[in-house]
This record gives structure tokens, sequence and C-alpha cells, in this order.
């Protein structure tokens, strides 16, 4: 497990691509057949990848340096990063980025523990546990505009499935909340729709790593009369690290990147006080035709998602762990 | 075991029940809801506070929307591209992953960081490049086209995916074939992805899932009635003016019965103790 | 191994299912045909569509042999982002049934072909239809379009709710709107609901009050927009909210009662809106229009509707052509009244009145019914009235205040 030991080795893998050096003598012929063998592995999937997205994304960081226009052939006037220096001065693009971060502050933990939780009640031998694990997964599996509309719905001020059941029927609040009126209250209820929507998600991510652990070990702590939460935290949780912190980098990277939800439910308003990053981003390219703008404002979510996904694969990394 | 830990073993499966039972009710609500409203008649404007039980069911809305307008047959594309993109994808992706996860090779970190930058851009600032794109290749209006996008657009995902679960699986297997005089193909093929079965089922479901729903890409670059998929016929069913929701919520339910189909399919290969098995023998 | 056995006849499988799927599309195009695409957001659940599909063009392939209509309806939503799409990649259809609203724009853009150039008889053609709706076409000195259908709003009503507030008949003028409001709030019930604040909402009641948006050349709103008489026209909604006459849905929150459950709920008496209203609840709620109550410009109203427009990189604008002239003659215009589509022609309104009573209001409302200003930057003028009016009902800012600015932004845009 630890292909970093080897001094060589770990100098050919602290180098990047661009410091390639030619394969000398000192490696052996099978480690040459290995690197051939990985790029073979490497060559159709990355091919495809890197022509549908990132070359569209090299064309979409130049529309965003230009005042671009859409009808081809007429020309488009150069701007540097003038397109991101608006950004910067844009009152509403801070309150999208606040609005995503609140969203992604909510439910990413609220799907991680949830998720978690569900997984561990659900690893075990007992009677309908497909139903079970099938009832969980049906909200992931509906589509994001039928339950986007349908919570809409359900958030109505009168009358609304929530506010009848927090104010008629268990009278938990004094009056009717009108959830989708005012900017932290709507919020709320959009991260409701995102954590309802998602646990099944990572319901069945952790399910599959636990089901990865291997029993003997399981058992060999519950042998050893330790109980069910420390077994838990001991065996269990340590081995699915990795899992939990690839769900938490992957959920941090869709709560930024939440939008139909939004565009659905509030539309961004009342004012834009509910905007996140991508509804806005939205509005400024297909509404307002400003795709200079809106791709610049897609590179800053980027570099933001980026940045946060740098730090947390820092703060999960395990000493021996290469990258 | 001794009597009392039968006894506490049936309790904390009780408790398991109860706990999931509860769970399950809580999040199944609003989708009870759909169900009941697909079933009621003339849904143009919903009723509040919402009705659980419809006063006379009827399967208006279902025969309403299987019969309208090819609706079958968007069905089937859209059986046919997700079906072929969750394959594609599947295998393009583990292969990608085994790479990354087993070998190394110059500029591994280098890709696998672009790989993670093409997860991180939102697809929605993509579409006009990527339909500059398609257009160029030929790959406008045809199911075809989709699937190759949609396969790109899932690739990098589950690389990130597989390649994680691939680092768990025990090196000392995979050397014991390397001794053996086995190839990394072979490797591949015999050890690491039956081995992956329950992380393999899992990419394939939410690959197969967002081909299924994935709506803006194919509105975008389907033109032909004949080749729509799914998504586009039931949002045609919102008006610009009104929506049925009662049909809407009954061709949504319609379009998610494959989607169930498979994840009950997959599931099932949630086996435990596959690794454990093969570490004992 | 089994599994790679079983991957390899599921992509042979996926491979043959996939050609078949598409195989038919290909063996039709071998015909010597002109095939037109025409893209439209006629909504799939009502009977725009079938009507497209089942009378109209199977009527037009008939009488124009060698030409195919190829029909494309799009969820409404969507069109513009498509349509937007299609121009950045140059692949456009030969016809669109546009919005009003985005005839300036896309026209800014170079896309579209000036009909009053390439058709010969584009003035005989115009000349049959209203010129409120043939203006929105008009864009830098050419028409870019023709109207198709078109539509406007009045005041709706429910006799029922009317007369649960205990009201005789609708209000006539803004000084009885008011009266009546709050007679009915005194009932409990609100007599007007309206859902926002776009021109689309507020732009009627600006135009009654005798006030405008912009001057007639539409090169400035300071002035206008912001004059007394569009204060006073805004100023009469704010009245009306702040004392509690008006439902908060005015805000452009999304949580409210709607109009439509609203008013089928007996909450709200009235709203405005157009005929497919009637289409809409006609069954389930005692509906009545009348025309909007008149202020000091009377009673004027917002057009709405649709134009057919033909796109430059079109390769078949003659076939296009005659589609366009198909559907602007009586019978398809005819046909489409019946599936709820106004007519734009003037000699059918007649007709128009048999096929449904209630267009004689729309009729009347729409003879003197203003445009949203024909602008390509329409959509970012729109948002300032959202932004800027709220302030107005929330109590920040004055009504003359919030106007004044939005007029500032307004002119920056023109």
């Amino acid at each position: 497990m630890t292909l970093s030991s080897s001094p060589s080795q770990t100098g050919l893998i602290g180098r990047s691509a661009s410091a390639l050096r030619p394969i000398t003598r000192s490696f052996s012929r099978r480690r040459r057949k290995d690197v051939i063998a990985a790029y073979l592995f490497l060559a159709p999937g990355f091919a495809l990848f890197a022509l549908v997205i990132l070359y569209p994304i090299t064309r979409a960081f130049q529309i965003s340096l230009y005042h671009w226009a859409i009808a081809p052939g007429t020309p488009s006037e150069f701007i540097g990063f003038g397109n991101y220096s608006k950004a910067l001065h844009d009152p509403i693009f801070w309150r999208g980025l606040v609005n995503s971060g609140f969203y992604m502050a909510v439910t990413v933990p609220a799907q991680i523990v949830i998720g978690l939780a569900i997984a561990v009640l659900l690893d075990a031998h007992m009677p309908a546990r497909t139903l079970f694990r099938t009832l969980f997964y049906l909200p992931v599996v509906t589509s994001w505009v039928v339950v986007s509309l349908l919570f809409r719905y359900l958030f109505i001020t009168d009358g609304g499935l929530f506010n009848w059941f927090l104010h008629d029927a268990t009278h938990v609040t004094g009056h009717n909340i009108d959830w989708l009126g005012q900017r932290w209250t709507a919020m709320v209820a959009i991260s409701i729709l995102g954590v309802w929507k998602g646990v099944g998600w990572s319901m069945i991510i952790f399910l599959a790593a636990l089901q990865g652990v291997p029993r003997e070990l399981k058992e060999a702590a519950a042998v050893d009369g330790a109980k069910a939460w420390a077994r838990f935290r001991a065996v269990s949780l340590p081995a699915i690290r990795p899992v939990v912190a690839f769900v938490t980098i992957l959920l941090v990277m869709g709560g930024f990147n939440v939008f139909i939800s939004v565009y659905l439910m509030t539309q961004g308003g009342p004012q834009n006080e509910t905007q996140v990053l991508l509804t806005w981003m939205y509005l400024q390219a297909f509404s307002f035709l400003d795709f200079g703008y809106g791709s610049a404002i897609s590179f800053m979510l980027t570099l933001i998602v980026f940045a946060l996904s740098i730090v947390q694969l820092r703060l999960f990394r395990r000493p021996s762990e290469a990258v | 075991m001794v009597v009392g830990d039968k006894r506490r073993a049936r309790t904390l499966l009780g408790a398991r029940l109860a706990l999931l039972t509860v769970g399950a009710i809580v999040l199944i609500i609003p989708f009870a809801y759909m169900v009941a409203t697909s079933f009621k008649q003339n849904t143009l404007v919903l009723q509040l506070p919402p009705q659980f039980i419809p006063h006379r069911p009827t399967t208006a809305n279902y025969r309403e929307a299987w019969n309208s307008n090819q609706f079958g047959h968007y069905f089937l594309n859209s059986l046919i591209v997700a079906t072929a993109t969750t394959i594609l994808a599947v295998l393009l992706s583990s292969m990608m992953a085994f790479a990354f996860a087993r070998f190394q090779f110059p500029g591994r970190r280098l890709l696998f960081g672009l790989l993670l930058i093409g997860l991180m851009v939102p697809t929605m600032m993509l579409l006009i490049p990527q339909f500059l794109l398609a257009r160029d290749i030929g790959a406008l209006n045809s199911l075809w086209g989709l699937v190759f996008f949609y396969t790109a657009m899932n690739l990098a995902l589950n690389t990130f995916l597989l390649r994680s679960f691939f680092q768990d699986i025990p090196r000392e297997l995979e050397e014991a074939m390397v001794v053996d005089g086995a190839g990394p193909w072979a490797r591949y093929r015999k050890l690491i992805m039956p081995l992956s079965r329950p992380a393999l089922a899992t990419v394939a479901i939410f690959t197969f899932l967002a081909s299924w729903d994935e709506f803006v890409w194919a509105l975008t670059v389907i033109n032909d009635p004949s080749r729509r998929t799914l998504p586009i016929a039931i949002a045609l069913f919102q008006g610009e003016h009104q929506t049925s929701w009662g049909l809407v919520f009954a061709a949504s339910l319609i379009a998610i019965a494959p989607v169930i189909a498979i994840f009950v399919t997959f599931q099932r290969q949630f086996v435990s103790g596959i690794a454990s098995g093969a570490l004992k023998g | 191994m089994r599994l790679s056995r079983m991957l390899v006849l599921l992509v042979l499988t996926a491979i043959v299912a996939v050609t078949a799927a598409t195989a038919g599309a290909r063996v039709s195009g071998a015909k010597k045909t002109t095939t037109i695409t025409f893209w439209n957001a006629y909504s799939s659940d009502g009977p725009e569509v079938k009507r497209l599909d089942k009378v109209i063009i199977p009527q037009f392939e008939k009488t124009h042999p060698g030409i195919v209509v190829k029909d494309v309806p799009v969820p409404y939503d969507s069109l513009h982002q498509k349509l937007v799409t299609g121009v950045a990649g140059g692949q456009l259809p030969d016809l669109v049934r546009s919005d009003i609203i985005w005839v300036p724009e896309l026209a800014n853009l170079g896309v579209l072909e000036p009909l009053d150039k390439s058709l010969p008889d584009f003035k005989a053609l115009s000349s049959t239809v209203f010129p409120g709706p043939l203006a929105t076409n008009f864009w830098k000195g050419h028409y870019y379009g023709l109207p198709l259908d078109t539509n406007t709003r009045t005041w709706n009503y429910s006799t029922t709710a009317l007369a649960s507030a205990g009201l005789s008949g609708p209000p006539k003028t803004f000084a009885e709107l008011k009266a009546d409001a709050a007679t009915a709030k005194a009932k409990g019930l609100y007599l007007y609901a309206e859902s926002g604040l776009s021109c689309w909402n507020v732009c009627p009641w600006i135009w009654s009050a005798g006030g405008s948006i912009t001057n007639s050349t539409y090169t400035k709103a300071s002035g206008f927009l912001n004059g007394p008489k569009s204060v006073a026209g805004i100023q009469m909604l704010v009245d009306l909210y702040k004392a509690g006459l008006m439902p908060n849905i005015i805000l452009g929150g999304t949580g409210g009662l709607g109009t439509y459950d609203g008013i089928t709920q007996g909450k709200y008496v009235s709203t405005l809106d157009g005929p497919w209203m009637f289409a809409i609840l006609g069954g389930s709620v005692k509906l009545a229009g009348t025309t909007i109550p008149a202020g000091a410009g009377g009673s004027v109203s917002v057009v709405g509707g649709e134009d057919i427009v033909m796109t430059k990189s079109s390769k078949n604008k003659a076939a296009a052509a005659e589609f366009t002239r198909f559907m602007l003659h009586p019978w398809a215009q005819n046909q489409m009244a019946r599936a709820g589509q106004m007519t734009v022609l003037k000699s059918l309104t007649k007709q128009l009145v048999k096929i449904h009573p209630y267009y004689s209001i729309y009729l009347k409302q729409i003879a003197n019914a203003r445009p949203r200003t024909p602008t390509p930057k329409w959509p970012q003028i729109d948002q300032v009235f959202q932004t800027e009016l709220p302030k107005a009902f929330k109590g920040d800012e004055t009504v003359q205040q919030a106007l004044d600015s939005a007029a500032k932004q307004i002119d920056a845009l023109l």
C-alpha cells in the first residue's frame, strides 16, 4: 500500500506533466509497460472528456474575456477581465455567493449525517431491506423540475402542507410562515428540498462503502465487547473515511451549483433576494444575452469550488496517502 | 449466542425498523401527494390544503399521458440513450479509474486534476461552446450524439467515485496475479471489476439516472420531435398559462418506473463480504 | 468472463437499437420535397398542437404539394433559450412563432428576414391585421415578421364572488375601483388581485391613468415613466395595497395564493388576464369579463401575443413565405381561434365572437391596447420594473422616487 515509499517513485509522482523526463534505463521494462498500459486505459475516456468538457471550458473562458456578441460573424469586443471586475462590484453577485454558500452549508452536513445514519441502519440483514432502500432512493430518482414545482406548492403560505403541519396541526408556529416571500425562509425551504432529494444519493454511496468493510473486522470488534457506537467509530468510520471525503467534496460542488430548484421555486426573487450564483448567471446569459458576464460568473464559481475542494482534500488526506 | 444477546439483537432490530419506517414516511409524504394528485381529475388548480386521498380516483391522467403524441416513443428513446450511456460511461470510467488507482505515470496528478476541474464547472456555462462543438462534429439532432455527450458528461464523477473504491482493494490479490503473469487487462477484467460490484452498481445507477433525467442539453440539440427524450415530453405538458398537475405527475411517475427497476436490480449487487471472502481464500 | 460478454452483447444491442430508431428518420428524407421547420410554444396539453398537426398542416401540405412542414413545439419557458443557442450556433429553423417581446431582440441580432422587403405582398398582408400587433414587428425601419395571434388583458371576474362581495357590477373607473375594493374587503374578499409588478402587470394602469413609459420614439423614459400621470396610476395601486385591499402576491413572491387559485376559492373577485383564463377556469368558475376600469387616459390595456418570423438563414424562404401566408389566411386563423388563439385579422372579428362570446370584450379592449417598448433590452427593462416598484409598495420609497430611479435606469438601457 506504500507506493510512495521508494524515492525514485516519489520523485516521479512529484513531477508535473510538463517536466516529463524520458524513461531511463533505471526503470525495468515492466515499469515502462505499466506506464503504457496506464495511458492505454486512460486514452479513450480521457480523449472523450477532453473534447466534450475541457475544450468547451477553454472556449467559455475565452468568451468571458469579451463583450461577447452571440450572432456568428458579429465582432466581439475584448475587455480582458472586465467581466470579472464587474462581478466583484455587483452586489447581487455577492448576494448570490452568500445564498449559494448558505445552501451548501445547510444541505451538505445534513445529507452526510442523515445519509450515513440511514446507511448504517440499513447495513444489516433485515426484512424489507430492498423496500426501504428503494423508498429512500425515490426522491433522488424523481426529476428536479417536478419536485421543485411540487415543493413550491407544498410551501405555499396559506394552506401549504408545511404550514398546515406547523401551524394548524401541531401549533408549533403562531402564524403561517411566508416561506417563499423572504430571503432566509425561502433559502431554508429550498435547502429542505435539497436535503430531501439528496439524502438517498449519499445513502447508497455510504451503503456500498459500509458493505465493503470486511465483515471480519466488524465481527472482531464485536468479539472484543465494544458497544455499537464505539465499534462504528473504531472500525467502520475510518474504513469509509475516503468515501466520506469525496461525498463531502461532491456535495459541496453540487451545493454551490444549485440552480433548478431555486429557479423554479422562487425564480431568484422576490427582487433578486434569493438569487444564487447560477440563477443570476442564467439570467445574465440567456435573458440579457450577456454571455461574457455569465461565463465570468461561472468561472468565479468554479474558482471558489476549486479552492474549497483543495481545502477539503487537504483536510481529509491521510498521511500515507498520495493523491 | 446467549439468550440475552438474542433478545438484545431483536430489540435492536426493532429499533432499526422503527427508525427506518419513520424516516421513510417523512421522506415519502411529498411523493405520496404526487401519486394522489396523479389519480385526480381536473387538476389545473391544486387544492389547498393538500388532499391525500382523491375523491374519485381515476387513471385518466395516466392514459392521457401514455397516449399523448408518441409518449411511448419518447420513452423508448430515453431508454436507449440512457442504457447506451450507462454501459459506455461505466466501461470508460472504470478503465480510467483503474489507471489512476493502480498505476504511476507521468502526468497522473495533472490529468486527475483536469478531471476534477471538469466536475467543478457548472454545465450551464458550457451549453453554448458544447452546442458549437456538437454542430461541428455532426452530433446535433441525433440520439447517438446524445449518448456521446452524456457519456462524456458522466466520466468525471464516475471516475472519481470508482478510483476511490479501487484504491481500497487490497494489493496482495493483484500482486498475486502479477506473479502468475497476468497483464493489466486481465487484472482489470478478472479482479478489479468483479470485486467492485457495489461501486459499479452505484455508478451505473447514477449514470442511468443522470441520462434519463437530463433535460437542458436534450432540449437544445434535439429538434426532430421523433428523437425527443422523455423529460422534454413531460415539460411539454406544462402549458404557458396553465399546468395539468395530474398529467405532469402521472407522466413523471411513468418516467420513474425504469429507474426504480434498474435500482432494484442493481442494488442486489451490494453484497457484503466479497472482498473478505477473497482475502480468506 | 460472463460480465464482459454480457457487456459486449448489451453494447451491440444498443447499437442496433439506436440505428433502428434513427433509420426511420433517414429513410423519409429520400423524397424530393422541401421541408420547413416551424418552432413554436403551443402547449401539448391543450388543443393548439393538435389542431396545428392534425388539421392545419395537413391542409397546407395538401394544397401545397412538395412542401412538408415540420412542427417543433418547445416548452414556452425554454423556447427563448433554445433560440439564443440556435443563434449562437447558426442553427435556426425556417419559421418561429416568437413572443412579440423577443422580435426586436432577434431582429437586432440580425437573424431575422425583413419581411417588408422580401415579401412582395407584404403591404396587402399587413393591411389585413390589427395595427397594434403589427407594430410589434417593427424595428429600426423594417418589419421583421407578421402577427400570428394576439391577446390582451381584460378585467375578468367571478360573478359569484362579485355577489358575495356585495357588489352589483364590476368597477368602471378608478374611483369605483377604490370604493368597490373597500366594500369587498368588508365582506372578507379581495376585489382585485395582481401577481407581480412587471410591465405586463402594471402598464395597463399607467396607461389608463394617462401616463406612459417612454416618449413616442421609445428613446427616453425620464419625464414619461415618472411623469405625474404615470405616478398617479401606480399610486392608486400602492394606496390599495397599503390599505390592505390587495393581496401581497403583487410583490412577486411565489408563496402566496395565486390569482387562479384565489378566484376558484372565492377569495379574490377579479384579476386582469388574457382569453386563456376563460378556457382554463371557465368550467369551474362563472367568469365574466369587461374592459379595464378607466382612468384619466381611458381604459388602455397591454398587447400580448406572438408573431411569425422568418430567419435569414432559412434555405427555403419561398416555402416558408407560403406557410406564413397560409397561417394568416382567414381559414387557418379561424381554426386556431377555435383552439383559443385570438386572431389578428380584422375581418374575422364577427366569427371570433361566434366561436367564443368572451372574445367580444377582448376585441373591444385590444382596439386601443398598447405594446410594451420594443427594444432588444426589454428583459433588462422589465427587471427594472420588478426591482424598483416593490420599494414603493413596501413603503421604502415614495412612488415618485421609485419611478424616478426606474426611469433613470431605463434611460441608460434605451
